[in-house]
């Protein structure tokens, strides 16, 4: 009884162990995963993290030429990291800590992968037919 | 002759966490039949593994069956994966796989036990628990760089090293989480009001553990020697002070005093693989594909993990078997509540600490 009657006065005068957390702010511990940031100039075009991408947030187009183009979906991605440690470049792809923002209006993921398979094919096709 | 009730008690109700879903027939308040179903979210995630996804994405896919013991499936399935390809695994990296794995018992152990102080109508011991897990939590996260979702175990390694900063801070931490979890222990064994609620309730005896198989703190609270960490070496358990906690008593009460146990050993283990970290690699390159099957048992938070893997040197695996603890304590549990008061229900289905998104996935 003495006890608790201590422990009550104390905890009535301690402070919450909870974070007011709009007036105070909340960061990620240094390390935290958040999103892939791209650098196209640095890019081989090897597409490896499009491979081991689990979720498949990397997608890539292909234009006739040849060209590819880099397309993330930061909303599918699960931040794992696969695709930094894959890439042969240092500095291609890194792992910042900040996270994706909520949006309300998301990228039509499903019509660009869509596009991407089938920007794909057009692509072995056409090289086919200039070997051929 | 009582009236007849049907009580459906799930798969959404306060007084449960997860979505599971028993009906319960009842005479007056004591229940004669029950029916379980344990279907209600599922997944279609053993599916997915066998054909959407290759066996390196594998690992990050099985993380996801559960957010409490997502570090097990993992280590289940880089574990199985690893057997299968003759891997040699360094051994930091089985360090640092340990030192996850055990905090993630931690934390999984506090929520379980804090789940049953609610249900017992113990708000306030809940809200502690839940407090003090919150350490657990934030040093995982400062470890793995995510909250619920480490994806640290990988084939052949683990992702990430541990920094000398990271280590120091681990250190300083869980010197205070291992006196704020001595003083949990303290209430959960000693409390006057607890023991009331649940000294003889939800008696599991020896031969029922081994006649239904129980796994997990069930079987040891119940007397039964079993855990995956002491019978086989996937982890270097021993060589870091592993101590096997069994109980005689088989109800709520000692359940929660081998997780409290639990938590406490898992603590200085995790202390201990933090002195003596040997130096070296983290990670070998895997080549070549599985060929053949294997299995595996891990010891998750909520007893034995089974994983079987089949490959047949392609990208995408034959077959991933998945049997979690939980669905192997559903059948003890049935025999439990016939005869049993309804009122004691709920404690005791917590008292399992069930996780239906393994069970379904």
């Amino acid at each position: 009884m003495k006890e608790m009657l201590i422990q009550s006065i104390k905890n009535l005068f301690s402070k919450p162990e909870t974070v007011l957390y709009p007036a105070e702010p909340s960061p990620p511990p240094p390390g935290y995963r958040g999103l892939i940031v791209y650098e196209e100039s640095l890019c081989i075009f090897c597409t490896k993290c499009e491979l081991v991408c689990p979720p498949g947030a990397i997608r890539f187009t292909y234009t006739d030429d040849g060209k590819k183009k880099f397309h993330y979906n930061p909303y599918l991605c699960i931040y794992c990291g696969e695709c930094v440690r894959a890439c042969p470049k240092p500095g291609c792809l890194t792992q910042v800590e900040e996270t994706a923002p909520p949006e309300t209006s998301p990228p039509d993921w499903d019509s660009l992968e869509r596009e991407a398979e089938e920007s794909k094919k057009r692509f072995l096709a056409s090289r086919k037919k200039k070997k051929g | 002759m009582g009236k007849r009730i049907t009580v459906p008690f799930g798969s959404q109700h306060v007084a449960l966490p997860e979505p599971i879903k028993f009906v319960f027939q009842t005479e007056n308040e004591k229940i004669t039949s029950v029916e379980v179903d344990v279907g209600y979210v599922h997944r279609g995630i053993e599916k997915a593994c066998q054909t959407k996804f290759k066996y390196t994405q594998v690992g990050y896919v099985v993380a996801r069956v559960c957010g409490l013991c997502s570090i097990s499936h993992t280590l289940g399935y880089v574990t199985a994966v690893e057997r299968l390809m003759g891997v040699e695994v360094p051994k930091r990296a089985l360090y640092l796989r340990l030192i996850v794995s055990e905090l993630d018992r931690v934390h999984s152990h506090l929520l379980a036990m804090g789940h049953t102080a609610e249900v017992a109508g113990y708000e306030n011991l809940f809200m502690q628990t839940f407090r003090y897990r919150e350490t657990a939590m934030e040093l995982l996260e400062l470890l793995t760089g995510n909250r619920v979702q480490y994806d640290y175990a990988t084939i052949g390694g683990v992702n990430r090293d541990l920094t000398p900063d990271v280590a120091k801070t681990l250190k300083e931490r869980l010197k205070e989480l291992k006196e704020r979890c001595l003083w949990i222990k303290d209430v959960f064994e000693n409390d006057f009001t607890l023991k009331l609620r649940w000294k003889g309730v939800g008696v599991v005896t020896k031969e029922m553990a081994k006649r239904f198989n129980v796994v997990g703190p069930p079987a040891r609270a119940a007397g039964l020697e079993t855990d995956c960490r002491a019978e086989f070496n996937y982890l270097p358990f021993k060589e870091l002070g592993f101590k096997l906690v069994v109980r005689n008593g088989g109800d709520i009460y000692d359940r929660n005093l081998v997780r409290a146990y639990e938590v406490i050993n898992s603590i200085e283990m995790v202390e201990n693989a933090l002195e003596g970290l040997p130096e070296g690699d983290v990670k070998v390159a895997v080549k070549g594909l599985p060929d053949g099957e294997s299995f595996v048992r891990v010891e998750a938070p909520r007893g034995e993990l089974f994983y079987y893997v089949k490959g047949s040197k392609k990208m995408v695996l034959d077959r991933v078997r998945i049997r979690v603890p939980t669905f192997a304590n559903i059948p003890v549990m049935k025999e439990l509540f016939v005869g049993m008061d309804y009122a004691d229900v709920p404690a005791t289905v917590i008292s399992f600490d069930p996780c239906l998104s393994c069970t379904a996935r």
